[in-house]
């Protein structure tokens, strides 16, 4: 290691952002413990005068099961849809050589530009159109869509890291293109492909815009969905909503506490390292 | 690496299997029949469950069934103008009456009432008249009261006003002098949820009710321009620049909801002395604060003005909900029944159950059995009462006004803007 | 692996390291059809709406029936809208305080992070989760903080005064900065913290060697070798910044009066709530326009659309 001092300065100031960090998730946890009369009462840093898992099971009883399962369904589907259509693209952009891939890739850095609240009016007609108002098919499609861009630009990156002694050792044995992209592309892809994985999967589970217009029934309702209504028709009920909130992170804290190096990784990634 | 090919394979081709089986379950829960259903769309709340209730009854006796959706609040109106001309457009819908249904009204999709009454005439009788009157549009009936009526009350904090030494005002003067010996005290004299920018206007609709009377904002709405620059309406504006001026709401109005339950918190914890908020106020600090609701909470209706053309009995408010059809419904008979259950016994019941006040004439009847039968009988009286009940501005507008009626109301209190321009902007606003 | 440590973005230097691919006809070689799927699937659900948006913003629609032809009405009437213009500002207010904030900040902490210290690893994990949060979650969080009279603001006068950050355009702007720096500096932290990873270690020890100071390493090393990184980190912030949308609807509803009302969101309120989808459409068109130009330059300050070209023009 080259550093020896201590560096006091940065430490202090990792220490600052600690707690401006630490803060607000401190106040939300404990908020959830609290009634919302101790909550008016006392402060959100004021201590508790006792503790009550209510608000965690009146959530609960609202429906936030069904949210959930929504919700991964369209994570599960969107990271699906992702891995099928972009690593094939990303490797033609790598090694195709016709002019129109090349346009393809611009078209795609291009979409990195459209916001998805842009694109929302007739995004409805043409869900609406297709018969898929109010139904999970009709978010997933367009949010795979907008995921898209960033997952080409982060997996093209990658995939020219892929010399080109490589590909050549392989198509003198007479490998197809095929298995050229089977065995040598998406294996030493790895990397790219966690982060596609990672970013297109964040996308879906925060999805915002797409299920707020494109969905109507509590069958079909996903959790951000669920924590806006809920703030829209408990909203008095802080304690309660941040229940919700907290509720709505255990899935992916989960996730995170699991296979936090491969997250971090993967997001490290979309910086193309 | 080949083995870590496979792999990956079979982890793309699984996860893409995967994804279209879980697409095609989503897609398989959410296909419903269409023949012999009529779709009833409501704003999602908590008071869903009477609807719900309802939709069943019905369903007993009927081959047609009804099936209930809920959009949830905030995203209400947005959601309906989307749909109503699609597909997907309900047959029969929750809204406001008034200015929120004349667009539909005018693109020809809604159904007028008059077979309907012609044939059941208690789909009109049995409703108190000046609620009825909301969702008529072009002289016919577009809407039967579907929820409770919700006149806008001035609640206090009895408890501040005694420890201040004060009584509720019963005219703006004493309500100017009440002020003042509120803030001597370093009392927020009244509480407004600024943020959300509807509790603002309701200030408006009573200082313009009791200056001018309700036909100033009649003609408004119907596109007289004029009215906004008149006398009545530049001395309703004084008066509201004066409470302001005084610190009426202190400083921070802006930043406090009454949605995020800031503003009922002021009041109930007695960092405020007063609210001009809605009926549903009521329900809104029974849950939060019990106590304070059985031992200090005050509710009465808003002074009066010297010298004004409103009579002090008006309210202001949200008259009801209504359900209105669309024309293009492929069972009018059945949704015709559905309606008749709106002025039913079990109707009645259910709404007083979950704290709302229904607006039938057999409403009386019941009102000991209300969750809170003094404050029930109090509204149903001051409405049967009410000469006149001005519905809320921005529902009497079209919903294009919103938006801009919203931010005049704001921007004037908070200094933004002056009297000249707040006249400017009301005067831009899209007739009904 | 160790291949990977070269930026992808950094051109020039991929060149002198390896010989590229070489362009060709031949076996081996993915054509179109590779493409196709995704291009279509994107053609379909990204940019046949968008066309369909430049088309209805020469419309007058309200939503019901069809739309009527409104040639150019929709734009001259925007370019008289002091609220749009207005909106444009303020939505490149909120990206430049962004970059702003969040450049040095998650630098900063990225490189500090870098570091393979044990208590860093640990804080590290902590720093992260605000991303986990959805933005809906953090917005709805941070305005139960925020509330003047029941949130942070009433137990800390000293700071906050009335509390009236909502109320005041610079105190609604802040928080939505605030706010989103809070959100998003994990994820541009982390770019920074694996950027800072892969400089390579000679750099330092030679630099040690010439006795430069901490500093002085990290201005001189250190942040030149992030230059990469800094593009990439700029515009994820630029067209998150431009297209802010959830926290202002959730936080501010563009209040005070219009004093949030940026782009994205003014777009919403004309489509959502006042139903003239002819105009929102053109306010969306126009953001799109600004948004695709801007990281269009970006892109071309970055080198992402030459890569092909310096790759295998060699």
């Amino acid at each position: 290691m080259t550093r020896k001092r201590p560096n006091y300065l940065a430490g202090l100031g990792s220490l600052v952002w600690l707690f401006v960090v630490g803060l607000p998730l401190y106040v939300m946890l404990i908020a959830t413990f609290r009634t919302r009369a101790d909550y008016a009462a006392n402060g959100p840093l004021g201590l508790p005068d006792d503790l009550t898992l209510d608000n965690y099971l009146n959530d609960l009883d609202d429906g936030f099961a069904r949210y959930f399962l929504n919700t991964a369904i369209v994570t599960v589907c969107v990271v699906g849809i992702v891995l099928l259509l972009v690593p094939p693209l990303a490797y033609a952009i790598v090694r195709s050589d016709g002019k129109a891939t090349g346009r393809v890739f611009r078209l795609f850095l291009l979409g990195l530009a459209i916001p998805s609240q842009a694109v929302i009016v007739p995004m409805f007609y043409l869900i609406n159109e297709a018969g898929l108002y109010d139904n999970l098919i009709g978010v997933i499609l367009p949010t795979a869509a907008f995921a898209m861009p960033v997952c080409v630009l982060v997996l093209t990156g990658v995939m020219r890291d892929i010399t080109s002694e490589l590909y050549e050792a392989m198509t003198v044995d007479g490998a197809s293109t095929r298995r050229i992209f089977l065995q040598l592309v998406l294996p030493l892809s790895r990397s790219g492909l966690s982060t596609v994985v990672v970013f297109s999967a964040l996308q879906a589970w925060n999805g915002f815009l797409f299920p707020l217009v494109l969905t109507q029934s509590s069958q079909n309702k996903v959790i951000t969905m669920g924590l806006y209504d809920f703030q829209t028709e408990h909203g008095v009920d802080i304690p309660g909503l941040l229940a919700a909130v907290v509720l709505s992170v255990i899935p992916i804290l989960l996730v995170y506490l699991f296979a936090r190096r491969a997250l971090v990784q993967g997001l490290m990634g979309v910086g193309g390292k | 690496m080949k083995r870590h090919a496979r792999l990956l394979r079979t982890a793309v081709v699984g996860g893409a299997s995967l994804a279209m089986t879980l697409s095609l379950a989503a897609c398989g829960g959410s296909a419903d029949g269409d023949s012999g259903t009529i779709h009833v769309l409501v704003y999602g709340d908590a008071t869903n469950k009477v609807e719900k209730q309802l939709v069943d009854t019905f369903n007993k006796t009927s081959k047609v069934k009804a099936v209930l959706d809920t959009v949830p609040g905030a995203d209400y109106q947005a959601k309906l103008q989307t749909i109503i001309s699609g597909k997907q457009a309900p047959d029969v819908f929750f809204n406001w009456g008034g200015g929120s249904i004349e667009p539909y009204v005018d693109a020809g999709l809604l159904k007028p009432l008059d077979d309907f009454i012609a044939e059941d005439p208690g789909l009109k009788a049995n409703f108190l008249p000046s609620v009825f009157d909301t969702a008529v549009v072009d002289g016919k009936p577009y809407g039967v009261p579907m929820r409770g009526t919700q006149p806008v009350l001035l609640f206090s904090n009895k408890k501040v006003l005694q420890d201040a030494g004060v009584t509720t005002p019963r005219t703006w003067d004493e309500l100017l002098a009440t002020v003042g010996t509120l803030k001597a005290k370093g009392i927020t004299p009244i509480a407004l949820g600024g943020g959300d920018k509807w509790p603002t206007q309701m200030w408006f609709q009573y200082v313009y009710d009791r200056v001018a009377g309700p036909e100033l904002f009649e003609k408004a709405v119907k596109g007289d321009k004029e009215v906004w620059a008149s006398a009545d309406s530049r001395k309703a504006l004084g008066m509201l620049e004066e409470l302001i001026d005084t610190g009426a709401f202190g400083t921070n109005y802006d930043s406090v909801k009454f949605t995020d339950g800031g503003s009922p918190a002021l009041l109930a914890t007695g960092k405020a002395a007063f609210e001009l908020m809605g009926s549903w106020e009521y329900s809104t600090l029974q849950d939060a604060y019990p106590d304070f609701v059985k031992n200090d909470l005050g509710y009465g209706t808003f002074p009066t003005v010297e010298g004004g053309k409103g009579d002090a009995r008006n309210v202001a408010g949200n008259t009801n909900n209504f359900y209105s059809v669309l024309r293009t419904t492929e069972h009018p008979e059945a949704v015709a029944e559905f309606l008749k259950l709106m002025y039913s016994d079990e109707f009645v019941e259910a709404q007083l159950a979950v704290g709302n006040l229904p607006t039938t004439t057999n409403t009386p009847e019941f009102l000991d059995r209300a969750a809170n039968p003094e404050y029930s009988k109090y509204q149903y009286d001051l409405v049967k009462e009410a000469p006149a009940f001005q519905l809320s501005w921005d529902q009497a507008f079209p919903p294009a006004a919103t938006t801009t009626l919203h931010q005049a109301v704001q921007q004037f209190f908070n200094g933004q803007t002056d009297t000249d321009s707040f006249i400017a902007a009301m005067q831009s606003l899209p007739a009904a | 692996m160790t291949t990977a440590t070269a930026s992808a973005a950094d051109g020039e230097k991929t060149r002198n390291r390896r010989r590229p691919a070489r362009p060709g006809a031949g076996p081996g070689r993915p054509g179109f059809a590779w493409a196709a799927p995704a291009a279509v699937f994107f053609g379909l659900f990204a940019l046949v709406p968008l066309l369909l948006v430049a088309v209805l913003s020469f419309t007058r629609w309200n939503g019901l029936g069809s739309p009527e032809f409104a040639g150019l009405e929709n734009w001259s009437a925007l370019l008289d809208d002091p609220v749009m213009v207005k909106s444009l500002w303020l939505s490149l207010v909120l990206t430049v305080l962004g970059v702003a904030v969040q450049t040095p900040l998650s630098i900063l902490l990225g490189v500090w992070a870098a570091g393979h210290q044990r208590n860093r690893a640990v804080l590290s994990a902590i720093y992260f989760v605000p991303l986990l949060l959805s933005i809906t979650a953090v917005s709805v969080l941070w305005r139960a903080v925020l509330d003047p009279n029941f949130g942070i603001p009433a137990q800390a006068k000293w700071l906050f005064g009335d509390g009236n950050l909502f109320g005041v355009q610079a105190g609604a702007l802040g928080v939505l900065v605030f706010v989103s720096t809070w959100q998003f500096t994990p994820l541009h932290t982390l770019l920074y913290q694996g950027a800072a990873r892969a400089v390579p270690r000679v750099l330092y020890q030679a630099a040690q060697i010439d006795g430069a100071g901490r500093v002085r390493q990290f201005f001189h090393i250190t942040l030149p070798q992030l230059r990469n990184t800094v593009v990439t980190s700029t515009i994820l912030m630029v067209v998150g910044g431009l297209t802010t949308f959830d926290t202002v609807l959730i936080l501010t509803q563009g209040g005070p009066g219009t004093d949030t009302t940026n782009s994205a969101y003014y777009m919403y309120q004309k489509a959502f709530k006042s139903f003239d989808f002819g105009t929102a459409s053109a306010v969306a068109l126009l953001l799109v326009l600004v948004a695709g130009l801007v990281s269009l330059v970006m892109v071309r300050l970055s080198g992402y659309d030459r890569m092909r070209s310096t790759l295998e023009g060699v």
